[in-house]
């Protein structure tokens, strides 16, 4: 058969061997086995992608009503006769009254603004409404008027914390189902709430304290706040930046461009890949060992948690180090030593500039691991009721008593109370938009400094 | 001269400016440059063929001592740079760097402005006491490179953004700007098109003025145009070292004649 009568058969006809119109077998199975490849692949990608929409879902929905808060607005009357019985305005004097002593006045309020509002309920007693607002409301009273003494004997509006029941009814987390069987608040109480936000008592709003306060007792829920572990965060990352960026790089610049290539250097370098991959809860038992045990560093403090996370940290920016400086081609060492540029020229000058945006890139990742890193701060007694207020805990510092964001909402998520449990849901939230600003200073400063070569 | 049978060892030249003399060269096991004698004459082009991997390469690496910068090789005899031994315990690799200056196969500018390209070596090597004298150095180096024209309205341009021949240029300017005695180019263009070619083969011509040049090269005809003297490695030996006219109309040994006729490499 030749190739002219071939090329004019009908298509019926079985095809010339070798014809490249029609897929050989074995091209149909390679073909077949590309498409079954590329399918695993949407596949993967699509399961990747659903969890991580469950899982930002899960976050936003849990977390978001941490940002606010329910109060209440109050006339409180600050009777002198109460608070300042010598009249002397005497701050020792003023100081004798304890929160407790407060309670009364807001006991009386509360029954004012009841009847004030027109709601008729079972509950007349001012004692039994108190339990509506939080405990912390005793102490906002005393501090107001320690600050200021001549706000005895007037009338005061105070914007009080409402009570976690009410503000998780507020919230719909709370009903009068549940508070059945609650013996906290009783669903008598929100008939009372519902009369109060009818009558602009009650309301909610953005709930700045979360970000900026400090952690409060298991019963007061609606009072805790993150503001002290992101400050002991802040300083424990500055530790860890101040020390393993500068050891980490020289480290890295030694062993990839000036250290002899023998059975030693191999030593360590399988070392530092070891210790990327020891859990870092081992790290926390080593800081606990050194750093308290033996150091008598003391204990809690964010130099400490820094000094153990920066052991955590070194592999892994040594390692992203080494990589990025592999990366620079040799031309450009060669190039510096062909005009008679030192070593250490050709390293600085060069090498250097061309990998730092790997340097930091690799720097910021660690940074943001360690920032994220619970384990070894559990060891070091960096987690608890740390309950430094905000303005002071700027000043303590690194050796002062501090906690850190992950450890903050482990502490809460182990609390009982359910308000806690929105709070650390809240708490995520803070810690993972820490985390994506610190990812994306770590691709803006990469396409920074970028260069192509 | 060239009537003198086998007359590759005792090669002279009247103005003698690198000596080597039973020079081996050691990667790890592999013996790499088995026993060269070589004279190089000042003001002259001299360049070394051969096929892949016969050793010219690493044996002008080590005119420079940039094999240091390779752990397993180890360097064996004398090589003599105006009667001083460059490998020598006292000798500063650094200094020596200065003195011969290297051209690299693919063009390898710093990701820097091409001003700062060529005051580089200047810069670290001190030969400038202010800026009015660096300006010069670069507008010099970038003339004797014969990239003035093309680069004196965009010194400040990124290096990186020239021509492949440009660049090439480029690494000569920057390497004469060092004020070198010697310039070592390494396949210099091997990565051009033929104009940046013929550009940079010109250049080399004129830069005999001035120096010492060895140009290792993988083209005959190039070697051919632009040498005086011409060097034939073959396995790690050095065949036959004589004038460029001599080893491509009546090389003395028969490798040669079937490298330089194609039968070999």
């Amino acid at each position: 058969m030749t190739d002219a009568t071939s090329a004019s058969a009908p298509a019926s006809q079985p095809p010339r061997i070798g014809s490249i119109l029609h897929e050989s077998d074995r091209t149909k199975r390679r073909n077949a086995a590309e498409r079954r490849f590329r399918l695993y692949g949407v596949i993967a990608i699509s399961i990747g992608m659903l969890f991580l929409a469950a899982l930002l879902f899960a976050i936003v929905r849990n977390g978001i009503p941490a940002f606010t808060q329910t109060y209440m607005t109050v006339q409180i009357e600050l009777p002198a006769d109460v608070l300042d019985e010598n009249g002397n305005r005497d701050p020792e004097d003023l100081r004798k009254v304890s929160t407790f002593g407060y309670n009364p006045l807001i006991a009386a309020a509360l029954e004012r603004t009841v009847s004030e509002a027109g709601i008729e309920t079972e509950i007349t007693d001012g004692s039994d409404l108190r339990d509506m607002l939080s405990s912390a409301a005793g102490a906002q009273l005393r501090d107001t008027v320690l600050a200021d003494p001549d706000v005895i004997g007037t009338t005061q509006e105070f914007r009080l914390l409402a009570s976690s029941r009410v503000d998780g009814y507020m919230k719909g987390r709370v009903d009068r189902e549940s508070l059945a069987r609650d013996p906290n608040l009783s669903p008598e109480h929100l008939d009372v709430v519902d009369g109060l936000v009818d009558a602009g008592a009650i309301n909610r709003s953005f709930n700045w304290p979360f970000i900026t306060g400090s952690d409060a007792s298991e019963s007061r829920p609606e009072q805790a706040g993150m503001g002290v572990a992101i400050l002991g965060s802040f300083f424990m990352m500055l530790v860890v930046l101040v020390l393993s960026l500068p050891i980490g790089v020289a480290a890295s610049i030694y062993l990839e461009e000036f250290a002899p290539q023998n059975k030693f250097t191999d030593f360590i370098e399988v070392n530092i890949s070891n210790l990327a991959a020891v859990p870092s809860i081992v790290f926390g038992i080593l800081g606990l060992a050194v750093f308290i045990q033996f150091a008598h560093l003391p204990q809690s403090a964010p130099l400490v948690g820094g000094l153990t996370l920066t052991l955590m940290t070194l592999p892994t920016i040594v390692i992203s180090t080494r990589a990025s400086l592999k990366a620079v081609p040799p031309s450009i060492r060669d190039a510096a030593l062909g005009v008679g540029a030192s070593k250490m020229q050709s390293v600085f000058h060069h090498v250097l500039p061309l990998a730092m945006p790997g340097i930091l890139t690799g720097t910021i990742i660690g940074l943001a691991q360690a920032l994220g890193e619970t384990a070894p701060l559990l060891l070091i007694g960096m987690v608890g009721y740390i309950a430094t207020n905000y303005p002071d805990g700027v000043a303590s510092g690194f050796l002062d008593p501090n906690s850190a964001m992950p450890a903050q909402i482990f502490e809460w998520a182990k609390r009982a109370d359910p308000a806690y449990y929105e709070r650390a849901w809240g708490g995520i939230i803070i810690l993972l938009v820490f985390l994506l600003t610190m990812n994306l200073i770590a691709i803006l400063l990469r396409r920074r400094f970028e260069r192509r070569w | 001269m060239y009537d003198v049978p086998n007359s590759e060892r005792t090669v002279t030249a009247t103005d003698t400016k690198i000596a080597a003399k039973g020079v081996q060269v050691y990667y790890g096991d592999t013996h790499a440059i088995k026993d060269v004698d070589v004279q190089i004459a000042d003001k002259t082009v001299t360049a070394f063929i051969g096929p892949s991997g016969c050793g010219k390469s690493t044996f002008l690496r080590c005119l420079n001592r940039m094999n240091d910068t390779i752990d397993i090789c180890r360097v064996e005899g004398d090589i003599h740079i105006d009667g001083e031994d460059i490998y020598d315990k006292r000798v500063d690799p650094v200094q020596l760097r200065a003195k011969v200056g290297m051209v690299f196969q693919k063009p390898n500018p710093f990701p820097k402005s091409i001003y700062d390209n060529v005051a580089y070596g200047p810069r670290i090597h001190g030969m400038a006491r202010n800026k009015a004298e660096l300006d010069d150095i670069v507008e010099s180096a970038l003339r004797r490179a014969a990239l003035w024209n093309e680069a004196k309205d965009r010194l400040q341009a990124p290096g990186t953004g020239l021509s492949g021949g440009q660049q090439q240029r480029l690494c000569i300017a920057r390497a004469v700007a060092t004020e070198p005695e010697i310039l070592l180019m390494d396949e210099p263009c091997s990565a051009l098109d033929p104009i940046a070619t013929a550009q940079v083969e010109e250049l080399i011509d004129e830069l005999r003025q001035n120096y010492a040049v060895v140009i290792v090269t993988h083209s005959m005809q190039q070697a051919a145009r632009v040498s005086q003297k011409t060097a034939f490695f073959h396995l790690g030996n050095l065949v036959e070292y004589d004038d460029t006219n001599k080893i491509f109309t009546n090389p003395t040994d028969k490798r040669t004649e079937s490298y330089i006729t194609g039968r070999i490499g």
